[in-house]
């Protein structure tokens, strides 16, 4: 697989788990968060081995960054059943799992 | 002296706890006298739930697990779920505690410390318990089956929620894209008969589902899934398209409430 190929699996999953951890957190009062915070765990898992196969250099990581924030925004837009807080929580969760993987 | 001794329940009183001398001993334990009080067994509160049925070993333990939560500070109620009560086959055992504390990680900590096994623990503030038992299938099914140290019944009375049910639908739909673990997709396919029972009103029995889940996967498929084994694209293909049949069906189910 071409690192760009990694760079779109990679952003996918990422933005994917991201939805469902803002999901979890702007949901807080209708789901035991916790538990279903897992469905998260398990894609950041999944993008954690899509991120560990590359060497990753600065421009992929500000490609990876840019791609994702468009991925996540359009997820989260897909989704009206989520509370209208959830747009507050893209950067900061961002800045977080990009942390978390190494590619800040 | 000659040992003198009774045994005797605590009893609640207005402002102590108390225990009474026995009518024929008030001439040997008087006004005044000094004694020892000792704790010879702890009580045992334990509700089970109907159609439970449980070995006498797993019973006294859970009994034991859930009186050491539920004295606690800040417990209001606790329950054991999950495969523990149902399966030998289990991991850990899966606690729900109501409280409005953040307490898991205390929790977590003292039964391990002293029950040496592996527990999961979710907490939540009694507010959002009453909300779930209403509203969510999984949080229905899970107390299906439970056992807690106090009395529990599930509400007859469902509510249907537009968005929670879209919010449970996330994982699922995420599947139809997604090659996940085939525990991932256990986990999806269990969680949409779920909402299915749900929204047909009808009880949420973990062991059905599984009964479920086997005729309509055939035995093969069904252990693949369980045992978190690999698939192959044919498998996966077949499973997906159930899983996509499955949430049209509910969304389908969900629209036609929306239009009533």
């Amino acid at each position: 697989m071409g690192k760009k190929q990694s760079i779109g699996e990679l952003t996918s999953l990422l933005a994917k788990s991201l939805r469902h951890k803002i999901g979890s957190i702007v949901n807080k009062n209708e789901i035991y968060s916790q538990k279903y915070a897992k469905d998260a765990e398990v894609l950041l898992k999944e993008a954690q081995k899509v991120s560990l196969k590359e060497n990753w250099n600065s421009y992929d990581k500000s490609e990876i960054k840019q791609e994702l924030e468009k991925k996540l925004t359009k997820e989260l837009e897909e989704k009206t059943f989520l509370d209208e807080s959830k747009f507050n929580h893209i950067n900061s969760e961002i800045t977080l799992v990009l942390k978390l993987l190494e590619l800040d | 002296m000659e040992t003198l001794k009774f045994i005797h329940k605590i009893s609640k009183g207005t402002r102590f706890n108390q225990i009474y001398i026995p009518i024929e001993m008030k001439t040997i334990f008087e006004v005044g006298d000094s004694v020892e009080v000792r704790l010879i067994k702890k009580k045992t509160a334990q509700y089970i739930s109907k159609n439970l049925e449980i070995g006498e070993f797993k019973k006294k333990l859970s009994a034991e697990i859930v009186n050491f939560i539920s004295q606690l500070t800040g417990v209001e109620q606790a329950f054991l779920v999950g495969s523990f009560l149902t399966s030998v086959d289990y991991k850990d055992v899966d606690v729900l505690i109501i409280s409005e504390k953040i307490i898991e990680e205390k929790v977590y900590s003292l039964l391990t410390e002293k029950f040496g096994m592996k527990f999961h623990i979710i907490t939540m503030p009694k507010n959002r318990f009453d909300f779930l038992i209403k509203a969510c299938p999984l949080t229905r099914s899970m107390l299906y089956f439970f056992i807690s140290n106090k009395k529990f019944e599930l509400p007859k009375e469902i509510v249907i929620d537009k968005k929670h049910i879209e919010f449970l639908l996330m994982m699922p739909k995420d599947l139809l894209e997604i090659k996940l673990s085939s525990k991932v997709f256990y986990d999806n396919f269990r969680r949409l008969i779920a909402i299915e029972k749900f929204l047909e009103n009808k009880e949420i029995n973990p062991l059905e589902i599984n009964k479920e889940m086997r005729e309509e996967l055939k035995e093969k498929l069904f252990s693949y899934l369980k045992n978190d084994e690999e698939l192959d694209k044919k498998s996966i293909e077949k499973i997906r398209e159930i899983i996509k049949s499955k949430i049209k069906k509910i969304e389908e189910n969900l629209w036609e409430r929306n239009k009533v």
